[in-house]
């Protein structure tokens, strides 16, 4: 008796969909699986058998083979088993023949027959859906991630035996027995995100003073820009990046999708939960090993790079990650994803991040305050040279965060709340997207240097300050690009279509400059 | 008299041997010369353990007239204690270094001398300083004697080239080599002008702690007056107060903020008893070369729309504090706009932008 059963798994960051065929022959009694399977899924047959049998069902001495369909790609994972399972039932004519069709079946087998959660539920669920698969059976703790897919009805299960009354039941009845979960996606999503609210987590109004940063920080967020944060320790740098997702617009559903599958495949998905609803900010120490941040493993697993998709990428001190490890950001981002090549294939995940650094501006931490700074500018510049050129080139915008008095703290004086600062955002990035329309652009800090004739146009007047700027700054070219679109930005922010001069002194003031060292150096 | 000082610089040269050795030497063979002929004859309990040894290994590869060539040919003079061109004032010093070497120019004995010295980490406030004093004692026609560190040293050196004064630098390490490197073009024009490198050490010596002692002591052994600019209360530049007052020279200091530590230093000098430098003609007064005083001239504000220039100052604000400082003062002002103004003060070159969003008042340039 032969019998085929829909199941999934995911390779690198895809998903795709597996048929599970299982066969029952006369022959020596024996229990064979192929189909190029991992570890996890070899061993796969020992638990079916087990819990087979510990939930009352004893297998014949037959010769058993199962093949895993698409025979030719790599299988990992502990969500076969219960496909397995229901495969063999229904060879064993325990099931009747038809009563898994169309049904997307994800599960791992504990040995007594209850079923446990799996990984990237929501990326195969979303697949399937997309191949006209409308139903699922998940372990209960995945079923609101798998409703989270459109067009898919979830039906969450806990052991093996309520699989076999939910199979035999005649389709009709199906739905009252064990009803699906129903998900209304942009509800959730709202619902989630009113709930983070709450909690109270990262308010730009409670950061007393700061006012420099808290402004950089808007316009970064305005314009998607990359930003470095300076000041000594103690002045609040972590604090103020720990804000940034809270100014940056609220996930679309096609975002949240993105997320959430992420944080699935790699099984960061907190149990029970659905979509994610907060953008994600990570902050790797500094000890990060380059895998780790770029995603590592045959296949590889989504790096922290990949987690911080479509959030924030906050690295405390900067200058204290290995060269080797920050370099590898470069292409990142850049491109907004990661390729990573193993022997196997070559992978891509997505690293769409708003990189946010936070570091000293000299080795203890004081510079400029000669008080009680005693760095020499050769131990300065050392410091700050540890970051790499080119990783500061993708860094748009550098702001200062100076020490906090005591008076302040003390103050009752709240600032500028994230829900206005998130609502100026939204509307510099509408004005963007408005601009950008049709030229794959989404973002001021994506403009390519050809482009931004087009995009910042300056008039006489502003060239001629910019010409002056250059002169008495000592700025150079790659200096200049970064200058005009954090101006392009900033006049966005102030719905303004043309450049103006204040704008562009103020983009001035948030400068890297190639070379840190000679920027600080105040030695004249 | 050429060859006297080719074994002269031989006997400089000599690895181990010093000054107090060169002077026990020449005392008991009569010059530089006889000591080399009667080299395998010297007693060695005037030296060090095996240091016999390593003079006669030394002098074997030394070719004494061919060495000497070389130094001349490289633009560098050299002058001992027996010679006339020695400067006086260091004739002075309990012990006379026996040799100096130069590049560029002795410094010109009928002329006035003032050594200015300061911290090598400096803030804007003593680079203004270090700049309007030492510009103006340049142009009143007096040396100007440091020992071109980074930091004050350099600062008033540069600013004594730029009026075309003369300044003499006395390094630490030998004068062919230029220390600290990011001065090379000071110790370029240097040369170029009037003024010239000194060293008491053989050309090729590197710059080692323990010689900077001895490189200030001839820093104030030079000057008939030092001036301290900035310092902070336990500095390298004591070392060279401390000398100089026991050559019994006048210091001078630069009055600072009681809360600035690195104007610590010039204030508990001034409060032991040296003078009170409030104008480079106090200075020049007490040489007696004064012209009519002027005093330090604060730089002319220019106007902004919001006036940010007057809320400047030669120590670094971050744009908060200035925001909050005018905000007292009572002009309404918004942090974008205020960040514009403060670089458009940079560019017009009054103030200048340090460690990210800090801004600090500038010198003339």
């Amino acid at each position: 008796m032969f019998s085929t059963i829909l199941s999934g798994t995911v390779y690198g960051i895809k998903s795709y969909l597996v048929h599970v065929e299982v066969d029952l022959s006369s022959g020596l009694p024996c229990f064979v699986m192929v189909g190029r399977l991992g570890g996890e899924v070899k061993e796969s047959g020992e638990r079916v058998r087990i819990a087979l049998k510990n939930t009352g069902i004893s297998i014949p001495p037959m010769h058993i083979s199962v093949n895993l369909s698409p025979a030719d790609l790599r299988k990992e994972g502990t969500g076969f088993d219960l496909a397995i399972a229901v495969g063999v039932l229904i060879a064993m004519e325990r099931l009747p023949c038809h009563c898994a069709d169309g049904l997307l079946i994800l599960g791992e087998l504990g040995l007594n027959g209850e079923i446990k959660p799996v990984k990237g539920v929501l990326p195969t669920a979303i697949c399937a859906a997309r191949q006209g698969v409308g139903r699922c059976l998940v372990p209960k703790e995945n079923v609101r991630e798998a409703a989270a897919a459109e067009g898919m009805k979830a039906v969450g299960i806990s052991c093996l035996g309520q699989v076999m009354d939910y199979l035999r039941c005649p389709p009709k009845g199906r739905d009252v027995m064990l009803p699906p979960e129903e998900i209304d996606q942009k509800k959730l999503l709202y619902n989630e995100a009113d709930k983070k609210k709450k909690t109270g987590k990262g308010e730009f109004s409670e950061i007393v003073g700061q006012e420099s940063v808290k402004r950089a920080a808007l316009i970064a967020a305005a314009g998607f820009h990359h930003m470095l944060i300076t000041g000594p320790p103690g002045a609040g740098k972590t604090m103020i990046a720990k804000c940034m997702p809270s100014i940056l617009p609220p996930l679309s559903l096609e975002e949240s999708l993105e997320i959430t599958s992420i944080y699935s495949i790699s099984g960061n998905l907190p149990a029970g939960s659905s979509l994610l609803a907060e953008r994600p900010f990570l902050s790797p120490h500094h000890t990060v090993s380059p895998q780790a941040l770029s995603g590592g493993g045959r296949i590889p697993r989504p790096g922290v790079i990949s987690l911080a998709h479509r959030g924030i990428l906050f690295l405390d001190e900067l200058p204290e990650f290995k060269r080797q490890t920050l370099d590898l950001l470069r292409q990142p981002l850049e491109e907004r994803k990661i390729q990573i090549a193993r022997t196997g294939g070559s992978f891509t995940y997505p690293a769409d991040v708003m990189l946010v650094g936070a570091m000293n501006p000299c080795p203890c931490g004081y510079y400029p305050d000669r008080n009680k700074c005693r760095c020499t500018p050769a131990e300065i510049h050392h410091y700050l040279s540890r970051i790499s050129g080119p990783i500061l080139d993708r860094i748009d915008l550098c702001a200062n965060a100076s020490r906090i008095e005591i008076r302040q703290l003390q103050s009752k004086k709240k600032g500028e709340s994230s829900k206005d600062m998130r609502q100026k955002v939204m509307k510099a990035r509408k004005q963007q997207k408005i601009r950008y329309q049709g030229t794959g652009y989404r973002f001021n800090s994506e403009l390519a240097a050809g482009d931004l004739d087009r995009y910042c146009h300056l008039e006489r007047e502003e060239m001629e300050m910019l010409e002056k700027m250059f002169g008495t700054l000592a700025l150079s070219a790659r200096a200049y690009h970064k200058l005009l679109k954090v101006a392009r930005t900033i006049a966005d922010l102030e719905a303004s279509e043309c450049i103006m001069k204040k704008h562009l002194m103020e983009a001035v003031c948030f400068r890297t400059g190639d070379n840190l060292g000679r920027q600080w150096d105040g030695n004249g | 008299m050429e060859m006297d000082k080719a074994y002269r610089y031989w006997l400089h040269s000599l690895p181990g041997v010093g000054d107090r050795t060169i002077e026990k030497l020449l005392k008991e063979f009569g010059s530089a010369e006889q000591v080399y002929r009667a080299m395998n004859y010297l007693p060695s309990t005037m030296f060090k353990k095996n240091g016999l040894e390593g003079i006669k290994t030394f002098s074997k590869t030394w070719e004494v007239e061919r060495e000497y060539e070389n130094l001349l040919q490289r633009g560098i003079s050299f002058c001992t204690l027996e010679e006339e061109g020695y400067p006086a004032r260091l004739r002075k010093l309990i012990h006379p270094p026996y040799a100096l070497y130069c590049m560029g120019h002795m410094p010109k004995e009928e002329c006035h001398s003032i050594a200015i010295i300061g911290a090598r980490e400096c803030s804007e406030y003593g680079k203004y300083m270090a700049r309007a004093f030492a510009g103006k004692i340049a142009e009143a026609g007096v040396s100007v004697i440091s020992g071109m560190a980074r930091g004050i040293d350099g600062i008033s050196q540069r600013a004594a080239v730029e009026k075309k004064g003369r300044t003499y630098a006395v390094l630490g390490s030998g004068v062919d080599i230029c220390y600290p490197a990011s001065n090379q073009r000071l110790y370029q024009d240097i040369q170029d002008t009037d003024g010239g490198i000194l060293s008491p050490f053989p050309p090729g010596t590197p710059p080692n702690k323990i010689q900077f002692p001895e490189r200030n002591r001839i820093v104030a052994g030079l000057s008939d007056l030092i001036l301290v600019v900035e310092a902070r209360a336990k500095s390298g530049t004591w070392i060279t107060v401390d000398m100089a007052l026991e050559q019994g020279k006048n210091i001078y200091a630069v009055p600072g903020r009681l809360t600035d530590r690195l104007s610590d230093g010039c204030n508990l000098l001034i409060r032991q008893g040296a003078g009170i430098a409030l104008a480079p003609e106090d200075i020049l007064a007490e040489l007696a070369v004064l012209t009519n005083r002027e005093g330090i001239k604060s730089r002319k504000e220019s106007k902004g729309s919001v006036g940010a220039a007057r809320f400047l100052d030669f120590y670094p604000k971050s744009a908060e504090k200035l925001l909050k400082e005018m905000t007292k003062a009572g002009i309404v002002v918004e942090l974008p706009e205020l960040l514009a103004e403060l670089i458009g003060l940079c560019v017009e070159g009054e103030a200048k932008q340090v460690a990210g969003s800090h801004f600090v008042k500038v010198h003339e340039r």
